[in-house]
């Protein structure tokens, strides 16, 4: 049964006019940031393995901004439009609705990633770190947004309001990106560093700096980066499970 | 003696002491100035943005005297907006120390510069030796980066401009065969 | 006739504020049921409490023999309008039914839903984006899809509102037909005259109370009034009467 809102989904993003412009947003912001990128390359402003990173970056924060803006909207806009009632009418349970729906977010970050592969190997052109590049945005990508849309999930259905939980979600996305762009320098005290640790955008960010630019490809050598962000997904679906709940419990139609 | 002749003889020799503490202050100022420095790879410093060059220069100690503690850098001004340029973007912002450089030493002098953008440049090099006030510094010589003209860096052009285009021509596709399909 | 729906003392409360205040029902199978009541009275809050939206604070619901809260083998069989109209505006009418008819896992839905659009006088429009509607078309879509799943049992919550003369009577007629042919439907209106020509019983409900219950002329009876529904219905209604 979460097939059918799962393609539900899928269709609403590709039939109207949100995934297309998305998809071709996204597609933009890597023409531009990998023209850019290799214009300086060629300047030798930059190295091929800094320039690999910073595109990287740019693909997987591209996918978590989309991603937030998606995910904020696609449970709540149930609710806000009066569509809610008539599909918990039917014989659909809770977890077929949520998963359907997490499907759907996820495919869009799985259509962004899709996008980004001709750039990857432009960028990468000359160097052994294709697959790599390609391997490490895919899974540190996923896991992310998966963690990501879990969280925005759970604040949906405690707020049913997209508004505010747009809004609560990119502030969410701002305070961890922020702090992942301060230079190494600033990181140097062990408050900063306990913060680093913990947070999945850093962790991302850091994993793909030691594939791209300190060659360490291999899962072992990045699973001090990785096990934070199944830490995080874990976090972020128990939350997932306790707002069900208390949706529960308050009723699909919350009385006005 | 008088004492009119000692006024004179001691007149003579403070004279010639005061003289002598000139010409010797002078003679410093003059000992300052056997340092010479030149640029010998002028023909080098043309290139284009992105290349890398090396600027080769010398420095004589044409003196009599040995000399210490030299340092030595580049001063690099913008010609084109009239400013100096930063020398750590252009990887030149290293100072050369010479220990000594004894009488009618000729040293080598060379900073390795990345041309990182186009434009009209001047370069100086200035020599600091401890102790004294005045720096010697080489002629100025005046250089040109040519601007790299590469609208496709790593063939990333159709890339750049047809994913998009693709992406777009995709979405446009699926809508038109599902309105196709609502006519029908 | 055998009860089909059964309610006992349900009561449900939003703070200080008693929507549904110990009312009970009784709904025999193949019964064309009416309930009515002013605006806020609780009727909609009854329905959504009967349909498993939301959970009562007290009280016991039977339905076809699944006792609250086991309500979920019913949602096979029964069909709802419900009082949020809201549509999934970028699909066409058969798509929309086409989505609900594969939550209920209908086989051959097209077939299906190609007679239900006929029987909802929407055809013609059938590939036609929801967006595009207008609200009594919509009205008439919102009842395809209560009927997708051929319910046994069918909780309509104003079916009618927002149609034309000739729209209601269309739908007027359906209803008939589906009740003829041994569909328990559960009405809320307040048309009064569309009550009275379909209904075999009635309730009514004020500040969450039943009122009364009965056939029309049982109500008559109770009242001392030899009028219309809509005479019984203000003056069980009016100036606080429980």
């Amino acid at each position: 049964m979460f097939r059918n809102i799962w393609l539900k989904e899928l269709k609403e993003q590709l039939y109207t006019w949100k995934g297309t412009l998305w998809l071709v947003i996204s597609s933009l912001v890597f023409s531009l940031i990998s023209y850019l990128l290799l214009t300086d390359k060629e300047l030798s402003l930059l190295d091929q393995t800094e320039m690999m990173w910073m595109l990287a970056k740019v693909i997987i924060g591209i996918g978590l901004l989309i991603i937030s803006i998606d995910a904020s909207s696609i449970i709540s806009n149930e609710f806000e439009k009066e569509t809610a009632e008539s599909l918990f009418l039917s014989p659909i349970k809770m977890k077929d609705f949520v998963l359907g729906k997490l499907l759907a977010s996820l495919s869009m970050w799985f259509f962004i990633f899709i996008v980004s592969i001709p750039y990857i190997l432009v960028t990468s052109a000359g160097t052994k770190l294709f697959f790599p590049f390609l391997i490490y945005v895919f899974l540190l990508g996923t896991i992310g947004v998966l963690g990501f849309i879990m969280l925005i999930f759970a604040i949906s259905l405690l707020f049913r309001s997209s508004k505010n939980t747009l809004t609560t979600s990119l502030i969410i996305l701002l305070a961890l990106a922020v702090p992942s762009l301060f230079s190494t320098t600033l990181k140097n005290n062990s408050f900063a560093n306990v913060l680093s640790k913990v947070n999945p955008v850093d962790n991302i960010f850091s994993s793909l700096d030691n594939v791209l630019v300190d060659y360490q490809t291999s899962l072992l050598q990045n699973g001090q980066f990785i096990f934070p962000l199944v830490l995080f997904c874990l976090i972020a679906f128990i939350f997932l499970v306790y707002a069900s709940k208390r949706f529960k419990r308050a009723g699909v139609v919350k009385h006005e | 003696m008088n004492n009119t002749k000692r006024l004179l003889i001691l007149g003579v020799l403070g004279s010639l002491l005061i003289l002598g503490m000139v010409y010797a202050y002078a003679e410093n100022q003059t000992v300052s100035q056997p340092l010479t420095i030149s640029i010998i790879s002028e023909k080098a410093l043309s290139g284009t943005a992105g290349d890398f060059t090396t600027v080769n220069a010398q420095i004589s100690n044409s003196g009599s005297q040995p000399l210490n503690d030299i340092t030595t850098y580049i001063s690099l001004v913008d010609e084109s907006n009239k400013m100096p340029v930063d020398l750590e973007d252009w990887s030149a912002e290293k100072g050369l120390f010479i220990g000594t450089i004894d009488a009618g030493q000729t040293l080598p002098l060379n900073w390795k510069v990345h041309f990182v953008k186009a434009g009209k440049y001047s370069l100086i090099i200035v020599a600091e030796t401890a102790g004294q006030e005045m720096p010697q510094v080489s002629s100025i010589v005046y250089f040109t980066v040519k601007p790299k003209l590469n609208l496709n860096p790593g063939q990333v052009l159709p890339v750049a401009l047809g994913t998009p285009i693709f992406v777009l021509f995709i979405m446009l596709l699926l809508n038109y065969r599902r309105n196709a399909y609502k006519s029908n | 006739m055998k009860t089909i729906i059964s309610v006992i003392n349900l009561t449900k409360s939003y703070g200080s504020i008693k929507a549904v205040d110990g009312l009970n029902l009784e709904i025999a199978e193949g019964d064309f049921f009416g309930f009515l009541g002013p605006n806020g009275a609780g009727k909609t809050t009854t329905i959504r409490m009967l349909t498993g939206i939301i959970e009562p604070d007290d009280g016991k619901i039977t339905i076809a023999g699944n006792i609250y809260p086991n309500l979920k083998p019913i949602l096979n069989m029964i069909g709802v309008v419900p009082e949020s109209r809201g549509f999934y505006e970028w699909m066409t009418a058969k798509e929309y039914l086409l989505f609900f008819a594969q939550l209920y896992n209908i086989p051959c839905p097209h077939k299906k839903i190609d007679e239900l659009l006929g029987k909802v006088n929407l055809s013609e429009r059938k590939n036609s984006a929801i967006a595009t509607f207008s609200r009594g078309m919509k009205q008439r879509l919102g009842l395809a899809r209560a009927l997708v799943n051929d319910p046994k049992i069918l909780f309509l919550d104003e079916p009618t509102l927002g149609l034309d003369p000739q729209g209601q009577e269309e739908i007027q007629n359906l209803l008939k037909q589906l009740n003829k042919n041994g569909v328990t439907i559960f009405l809320s209106s307040h048309q009064l005259n569309e009550v009275s020509n379909l209904c075999s019983r009635v309730a009514i409900i004020n500040k969450g109370r039943l009122v009364a219950q009965g056939t029309i002329s049982e109500l008559q009876k109770k009242t001392n009034l030899a009028g219309s529904l809509k005479d019984i219905f203000l003056a069980l209604t009016n100036n606080n009467h429980v």
